[in-house]
């Protein structure tokens, strides 16, 4: 072994490991942030940036996505490749490579490991999840892997801090460049061949050694034409490649499998030398059994629906109490504002324009809270990746695989993440076709529209003794974006998509029983979001509604004409044509056009309106202001259980956000996606809408 | 005759214990495989198989797979 004793200066560290091993768990220890971690592959989809101080050196720590390889088959994967080879403009090579590594699953990473270390980064390991080896029943020789590796092995439990000190303390001792850690060998010829390539990419390409080293393994194992790397490398490296593919092949190689094999025989071989299993393997544990219930394929599926229906179930008992002190709290406000502020423009602003609006919206948030805690509860388990397994049946059906679910069942929360995580997926069709209708599912910005609407018009009575109404149509409205999301999937995968069925390949972590800080944690950022954006964008748009809707003031008549007289009035009345076949008046129109930034503005918008047309009566709720709410001209109330129906379909199929337009173009490169997305949602919405006010009619008469 | 007993994991009843003999696949499903750990040689537990997806044990690690990609892994009984 040669070895270089120059230190190297640190600037940059990065974490890298296969999925699921702790390494967000390790960067927030490190840098004291607070990255969403979670119990399923792929919860880091794109690089993250914290800083340490170590001696007096202020330090980057990049947190990657999971990889099982530097293959690159997915994006988030590609993340973790461009960065090890400086491809991303601004983010240097790193100095050190943190490998983390789960140390009860060592087996598989040591592949990755192998591969890291090929590319001569300085590289530390980190054993984590350590103290749970004694109960998975193996021993491990952290000195005869540090012999086999070249690089220092450091036991640690990042979720407990423990280990992370010596971990910094491998910092300081670590030196540049060590040579002849390369252990793993290729048969002959394929070596040869290899080495050739190397030294012509090198040369013809002026490619860094440890770039080379790698990029000659992906070419020669490509299962791509040569033809198609036309625009990457130089006639003569092509040339020098497509000789090398004959030469492996003629030789009886199987030129896609040998590097890959080659270099597993030597981790196994290491792993065989220093792990020693104490207690059998593959004996029967409790997680078969939580398992064989679970990923039943009738069991599974019931399961997953209960579940679901205890969340909405929860949502709609438990919540309620929190929601109602909340809504007092603003009315006594109101109240409070009322008796100080003298009667007129700026009372008017602050108690039915901004407290009208803000404080609309803001009752939900114990509603939001419980949805966070349920599907955190869901991916802290390990149940998430259970549910897109026993899901994988379905996907398939449309064309897509389980891997697909998980996007889907993280919409649930908020689309933006949802589409964030389709990075996983490897197929660039698939990948596009679930971000298209991720938005279908219902998110959490859709639950004040539902709740408003179901607690003022659906009646709250048991069914079967136990189960209440609004749960059940709480319920449907989901399943409604959920075979929506399918059935447009299935569509998209026939016509325009159109690819063949994915492999599904999906790992199942180990069944966790969640830490209550992650939980709070992520509730706690998820309310502070809600109440950000209820600060912000509804706020203004309260703002600009109370105006709107209290100018030009007319002298004379009731409220509900002063109203009808204002900007937002004559505005409501020319778009009451298109919303008339929808079976909504004007109001409706407004808060609509008012959410196409955000959906929950639509409360907001209903509270600042019926706040402003009942100035003149007693204070009431808007819960209790829409479902008193007459038409002018017929007499008839405004709002049904049918209005209430047709609005919450609009709100299940129709885009109305514009972060997720703008996630949506940032992610598919360009515009083309995201406005054919908002076109179909909003005609899907439409046209749901219509046949639902139109079934309802018919089954009314 | 070893080949005799070639069959592929999707054809394997669950809690048996089999060695991969090769992979027979598109390249890019063969080598996805190979990176999780579906490697020659390697040896694979099935824990639980149902109407179309089984539960396997590699490398430690617990894998859902569907059955055509199963079908794709070509198996021998285990010599463990």
């Amino acid at each position: 072994m040669n070895s270089t004793v120059q230190k190297i200066s640190l600037r940059t560290i990065a974490l890298i490991g296969n999925p699921n091993c702790g390494k967000t768990t390790l960067f927030n220890e490190l840098t004291g942030l607070r990255q969403k971690v979670g119990n399923y592959p792929g919860v880091t989809v794109e690089k993250k940036e914290g800083k340490i101080l170590i001696g007096t050196e202020e330090i980057t720590v990049l947190d990657l996505p999971g990889t099982y390889s530097l293959s690159a088959n997915s994006l988030d994967e590609k993340v973790v490749t461009d960065i090890l080879f400086g491809k991303i403009p601004g983010t240097p090579i790193p100095d050190i490579v943190v490998f983390v590594s789960d140390a009860t699953n060592l087996e598989r990473n040591l592949y990755l490991l192998s591969q890291v270390i090929d590319l001569k980064i300085p590289t530390v390991v980190a054993l984590n999840m350590y103290d749970r080896i004694q109960d998975t029943g193996i021993t491990i020789d952290t000195a005869q892997l540090r012999n086999e590796f070249g690089v220092p092995f450091i036991p640690m439990t990042a979720s407990k801090g423990a280990g992370i000190k010596e971990l910094l303390s491998s910092f300081e001792n670590i030196v540049s460049n060590t040579d002849g850690i390369r252990k793993w060998k290729l048969p002959d010829i394929v070596r040869i061949e290899h080495e050739e390539l190397v030294s012509i990419l090198v040369e013809n390409e002026k490619m860094a050694e440890s770039a080379a080293f790698h990029e000659a393994q992906l070419l020669l194992s490509t299962p791509k034409d040569i033809i198609s790397f036309s625009d990457e490398y130089s006639g003569e490296t092509l040339t020098h490649l497509q000789r090398d593919h004959n030469n492996l092949e003629m030789n009886g190689y199987n030129r896609h499998s040998v590097f890959v094999e080659s270099r597993f025989r030597w981790t196994n071989s290491v792993y065989k030398n220093s792990v020693r299993h104490t207690a059998p393997r593959h004996q029967k544990t409790v997680h078969d059994a939580i398992d064989a219930v679970l990923t039943h394929h009738i069991w599974g599926f019931v399961i997953f629906f209960a579940l679901m229906a205890v969340m909405f179930q929860m949502i709609f008992t438990w919540a309620i109490y929190p929601m109602l002190l909340i809504g007092s709290a603003f009315d006594t406000l109101a109240h409070l504002i009322s008796a100080i502020i003298p009667q007129g423009d700026l009372q008017s602003l602050i108690t039915r324009g901004i407290i009208g609006g803000v404080g609309a919206v803001v009752t939900f948030l114990p509603q939001i809270l419980f949805l966070f805690l349920f599907l955190g509860f869901l991916e802290d388990t390990g149940y998430m990746a259970r549910a897109a397994f026993i899901m994988d049946r379905i996907m398939n059906k449309v064309g897509l695989h389980g891997k697909s679910f998980i996007p889907l069942l993280s919409s649930f929360a908020c689309a933006i993440p949802g589409i964030m995580a389709t990075r996983t997926i490897e197929n660039p069709r698939d990948r596009l076709v679930t971000i298209l209708v991720a938005p279908l599912m219902s998110c959490s910005a859709r639950l004040p529209v539902f709740s408003l609407l179901i607690a003022s018009f659906i009646p709250n009575i048991l069914l079967f003794g136990f189960v209440s109404l609004p749960a059940v149509v709480l319920i449907s409205l989901y399943l409604l974006g959920l075979i929506s999301a399918l059935l447009t999937a299935r569509l998209l995968k026939s016509t325009v998509l159109k690819g063949p069925k994915p492999a599904f390949i999906m790992e199942l972590p180990p069944y966790r029983i969640p830490t209550l800080k992650n939980t709070f944690i992520h509730m706690w950022e998820r309310s502070l979001l809600f109440l950000k954006n209820a600060g912000t964008i509804i706020l203004g748009v309260s703002i600009v509604l109370w105006f709107l809707a209290t100018y030009p003031k007319m002298e004379e008549g009731t409220s509900s004409e002063k109203l009808a007289h204002s900007f937002v009035g004559r505005a409501g009345h020319v778009i009451e044509p298109v919303l008339k076949p929808l079976g909504f008046d004007w109001k409706i129109g407004i808060g609509i056009i008012s959410s196409l930034l955000q959906r929950e503005v639509f409360v907001g918008t209903l509270g600042t309106i019926y706040n402003i047309e009942h100035a003149d009566e007693e204070s009431a709720t808007l819960k209790q202001q829409m479902q008193k709410d007459k038409d002018p001209v017929t007499g008839q109330p405004v709002f049904s259980i049918l209005t209430a129906l047709c609005i919450m379909v609009y709100y299940v199929l129709a885009m109305q956000c514009l972060s997720t337009v703008a996630v949506v173009r940032r992610e598919t490169n360009g515009w083309k996606w995201p406005a054919a997305q908002f076109v179909y949602m909003t005609l899907l919405a439409y046209l749901g809408t219509f046949i639902t006010y139109r079934v309802g009619l018919w089954i009314l008469s | 005759m070893p080949k005799m007993n070639l069959k592929t994991l999707a054809q394997t009843p669950a809690g048996s214990t089999v060695t991969i003999s090769h992979l027979d696949s598109h390249p890019d499903t063969c080598n996805r495989l190979r990176e999780v750990g579906f490697c020659e040689n390697a040896t694979i537990h099935l824990v639980s198989s149902g109407s179309s997806q089984l539960i396997c044990e590699v490398c430690n690690t617990r894998i859902g797979l569907s059955y055509t990609t199963a079908d794709a892994i070509v198996v021998l009984p285990s010599k463990e």
